[in-house]
């Protein structure tokens, strides 16, 4: 139909009235009328019978009853559309509800009443009051929101103005809607996926409830009796007989999966097929799908094919009853005997590994199955996974030669959005739950980047069925799928919103300095990184923040991760390290991205465990080209492949690259008394000229922060964490070690090495410290409460030194840039 | 205005949507009986009983093709049964339908039909 000839409705109009007929008589007294006219029919023939001629006038107006539930039934609840006057092209339930003169605001109060109106409250989160609050309540300004609802009919190919068009239409005659569409997370699009969503669930609605034709009682009398199939195998065919079986969505890939399923047995070639493709993408329900066309009597199928049912073999059935050597192989070709001459099986075999290899819950029937495949009179469908497909055929060549092999792709944003759209009805039912479309959304965008053991549609229905589990009050959010992702990998992937969460990025860098010193640059450059990433504005398709940290040993470049990892991470064991000097082999990428079934200890497999953590990849200098050619994707995209070829998100970590390269000449500058922001450049010039680190690889990195020495008052700091590490540790015995500032400065004249860094702090700490607190612990002198002090003689002692001497000099004055 | 979109309902759309609905339900009952398909496999071994090629001695063969004409006469038979229940309530469903048919136009006259009987008095049974 071509857009509408007036935008003015026309209340005296037949349509309106029996519009406005329809909305009055829906409800109890619809429901009434058969009654009324069955009771007023009975009563008169009653009269009849007892000679009472007033009965004929019972009789005759039961007609009437009877004829109002036909015309309600057949005619006003659907109403047909007719010409092109907006009256006619207004769905009857909202047509029915409008007053004489509606206003954008009447309108919008009618399409909360409506089922399609609420379709979209419930769905989109359009509700009634939100469609009040964008409506005029001016009748001038309906002539807008109907062109816009008629525009919106045109481009979405529809009959009718339904009240889900009308929502959209309200929304986009609003100046601003799309702020509003914003909050709701949402967008323009979103609302044509919306009206079209409903459409296809009234056409869903109407398909199902028509009468199946499905070959009637002697569709099977011509074929054997298959008792032990119906023992060992599942009926497909008969599920969907009695409207049980799995729920097909017609997408595109699928479709012309069927269509190859249908080729290929109605032909004479050989009778199998093999399904294969990635777990996930709906190999088992092409299965239904086919199975479902073969019963459909309105189908155009050969002959040889129709009515032919489908029938899942249960390998754990089949291995239970047969547990003996041999008894096996009797039983499948059994049943398999059994299939072929019943002449109207086809046989399925899904996940057809079960039946090719040894192993728990699988047998190796490769000598049964491969003669009979081979001879293709036996029709038998196998599904399979790829990887597990090349196994096999790596195994047994012959297999593959024999086999017609269709692929199944994975389904495209579009389809799998169709497919999740269509089977949460079921879910629904089963969860008693209702999904909202932005946990649709939000399935698939976290689904594409978390669930890897499966294909699209498999991971976004995946995860769209345990955000159930997260509904608010039985209504599954897109809140409720990120809880469900969030709970189930430990990742936090939405916007941070506890004031505990916002105050700790606010204050990162506070709490980083609680355990570290100094540094503030590399400090402030991930805080400021996991800020970003945590108000939503950073790109997600990279990681949070990738970092090369450069300096010498032992000034805090590994602690920054650690630090990082404890406070924003949630702990330290939050950190992914590898050592790089273990990678100096090109061979090596292997082990970097080998599968986690063999390696746990692989970079992809710990951050497919783990996704939402440090990666600490230290020493990278040392690392063979090959590795880092291997890493630059990571820093680019945030995506690593692993030695299975799937994907490994690196797009909630962060990645810190560490290395020792050019300490020496940090030093140098630090010691001709350079700011660090002044040579930095320089440096990293210096690096690449000495084909340190190729440029490319450099350039990949967020951040390049070069860390400076210790300067000693830093190190006094350093051993103020120590020393209350310490006392953290002797917190449990109630004694406290105190170090008195003489002592201190003592410690730190021992514990300081420019080359070293902090390292040897804490080893003097223990010499100092520990051991006379040990010492005295064990003597008796120290009991419960008590505070040990440590005095700059006691120190001297230790490390054999005349008290005085040393520890009156005054600190080093720090370098410019501290 | 709303009784004349009543009758032309009724006696448009409506009657046409009503020959719809006989015509949906013989093709249900008939999809049911699937009679085309009994009569084209009347002959065919019912269940397969004994179905297929048998090799072996003269004494077996002779045993399987009796089996199987018993299987056939049996076949036959159940088939015959079927077919004949099938094509007696496809006939009453036809005749069902086609009275709804023809009286369906009489429905919206019933009111004024009851008044004129009421009115002449006329009972069909008495007890």
């Amino acid at each position: 139909m071509g857009a509408v000839d007036d935008l003015v409705v026309n209340y005296h109009s037949q349509r309106a009235a029996e519009a406005r007929f329809g909305v009055q008589l829906r409800g109890f007294m619809a429901a009434s009328l058969p009654w009324t006219a069955l009771l007023g029919a009975l009563l008169g023939v009653g009269l009849l019978v007892l000679g009472v001629s007033i009965g004929w006038v019972l009789v005759g107006l039961a007609g009437i009853p009877l004829m109002l539930h036909a015309y309600y039934r057949h005619h006003l609840i659907t109403l047909p559309p007719s010409t092109n006057s907006l009256t006619d092209m207004i769905a009857g339930d909202v047509l029915g509800r409008l007053p004489r003169k509606p206003s954008p605001a009447d309108i919008a109060k009618v399409v909360g009443e409506v089922p399609s109106g609420q379709f979209m409250a419930v769905r989109f989160g359009l509700t009634s009051g939100l469609l009040l609050s964008m409506a005029s309540v001016d009748a001038g300004t309906a002539a807008a929101v109907w062109q816009q609802a008629d525009n919106i009919r045109e481009k979405c190919k529809l009959d009718q103005i339904s009240g889900a068009v009308l929502a959209v239409a309200i929304v986009r005659s609003f100046p601003d809607y799309q702020a509003v569409l914003a909050q709701i997370h949402i967008d323009d699009e979103d609302l044509d996926r919306g009206i079209l969503w409903q459409q296809q669930l009234m056409t869903l609605l109407e398909k199902y409830s028509k009468p199946r034709r499905t070959g009637g009682i002697a569709r099977d009398w011509s074929f054997g009796y298959i008792p032990l199939l119906t023992r060992f195998g599942q009926n497909i065919s008969e599920q969907i007989s009695r409207g049980t079986g799995v729920l097909t969505v017609d997408v595109a890939s699928h479709l012309e999966a069927v269509m190859q399923l249908v080729e290929t047995f109605g032909s004479g070639g050989r009778q199998n097929v093999a399904l294969i493709g990635k777990e996930g993408v709906g190999k088992t329900t092409i299965i239904h799908a086919f199975a479902a066309r073969l019963l459909d009597a309105d189908e155009i199928l050969p002959d040889s094919l129709r009515f032919r049912q489908v029938f899942l073999l249960d390998a754990a059935a089949l291995i239970a009853a047969a547990p003996g050597r041999g008894e096996l192989e009797g039983l499948v070709t059994r049943v398999l005997g059994e299939a072929h001459r019943a002449k109207n099986i086809i046989i399925c075999l899904d996940n057809a590994q079960l039946f090719f290899e040894e192993g728990v819950g699988s047998v190796d029937l490769a000598n049964v199955l491969q003669p009979i495949l081979d001879a293709g009179s036996l029709r038998i469908i196998l599904s399979m996974d790829e990887q597990r497909f090349l196994q096999i055929s790596q195994r047994n060549p012959g297999l593959v030669n024999v086999l017609n092999r269709v692929n199944v792709a994975p389904a495209s944003e579009t389809e799998t959005k169709t497919v999740m759209q269509e089977q949460l009805i079921l879910m629904e039912v089963q969860r008693h739950v209702t999904y909202m479309y932005q946990a649709i959304k939000e399935a698939y965008r976290l689904g594409e980047r978390y669930v890897h053991d499966l294909e699209m549609p498999g991971r976004a229905l995946k995860l769209l069925e345990s955000a159930a589990s997260y509904s608010e009050s039985g209504l599954v959010t897109m809140n409720s799928v990120q809880q469900a992702i969030e709970k189930t990998l430990d990742v936090k992937v939405s916007v941070a919103s506890s004031t505990e969460d916002r105050e700790k990025l606010l204050n990162m860098e506070e709490l980083i300095h609680q355990r570290m010193v100094n540094q503030t640059r590399a400090v402030s450059v991930v805080s400021d990184a996991l800020r970003r990433a945590r108000a939503g504005v950073r790109n997600e398709n990279r990681p949070i923040g990738t970092f090369l940290f450069l300096g010498p040993t032992g000034v805090g470049k590994t602690e920054l991760s650690k630090a990082l990892a404890d406070v924003y991470f949630g702990g330290e064991e939050r950190i992914i390290r590898i050592d790089l000097n273990e990678f100096v082999r090109a061979e090596d990428v292997s082990r970097l991205i080998r599968d986690g079934a063999q390696d746990p200890t692989s970079l992809t497999a710990q951050v497919m465990k783990q996704p939402f953590s440090v990666v600490l990849l230290d020493e990278i200098e040392k690392a063979a080209p090959e590795v880092l050619a291997t890493l630059l994707q990571l820093l680019d995209e945030g995506i690593l492949r692993d030695e299975k070829n799937r994907e490994v998100s690196f797009r909630d970590a962060i990645v810190i690259a560490t290395s020792n390269a050019g300490a020496d000449r940090i030093r140098e500058y630090i010691e001709r008394g350079m700011e660090v922001a002044k040579f930095e450049d320089a440096f990293i010039d210096e690096l690449i000229s000495s084909n340190q680190f190729r440029p490319e690889f450099l350039n990949r990195f967020d951040e390049i922060v070069v860390f400076r020495p210790f300067t000693k008052p830093e190190l006094v700091q350093v051993c103020d964490l120590i020393l209350a590490s310490v006392n953290k540790t002797l917190a449990v015995q109630k004694v406290s070690v105190e170090v008195e500032p003489a002592a201190k400065q003592l410690l730190v004249e021992q514990g300081y090495d420019p080359r070293l860094g902090a390292r040897p702090m804490r080893r003097v700490v223990q010499k100092a410290v520990e051991n006379t607190v040990a010492k005295q612990m064990l003597s008796g002198s120290v009991a419960s409460g008590d505070t040990i002090t440590i005095t700059e003689a006691q120190v001297a002692q230790v490390f054999g030194i005349e008290a005085g001497h040393m520890g009156g000099d005054s600190p080093v004055t720090p370098p410019p840039g501290v | 205005m709303f009784i004349v979109g009543l009758l032309s309902w009724w006696y448009g759309a409506g009657w046409a949507r009503q020959a719809r609905a006989v015509r949906d339900r013989l093709a249900g009952l008939y999809d049911y009986f699937s009679i085309d398909l009994l009569l084209k496999t009347l002959f065919s071994p019912f269940r397969q009983i004994s179905a297929g090629s048998v090799r072996g001695s003269i004494d077996v063969q002779v045993r399987a093709w009796l089996d199987q004409l018993i299987s056939r006469v049996i076949g036959m038979i159940v088939r015959s049964i079927v077919m004949v229940i099938g094509c007696v309530t496809l006939f009453f469903a036809a005749i069902v339908g086609i009275v709804s048919l023809c009286v369906w136009p009489l429905v919206p006259l019933t009111p004024v039909l009851g008044i004129v009987f009421a009115l002449s008095g006329w009972v069909p049974w008495t007890i």
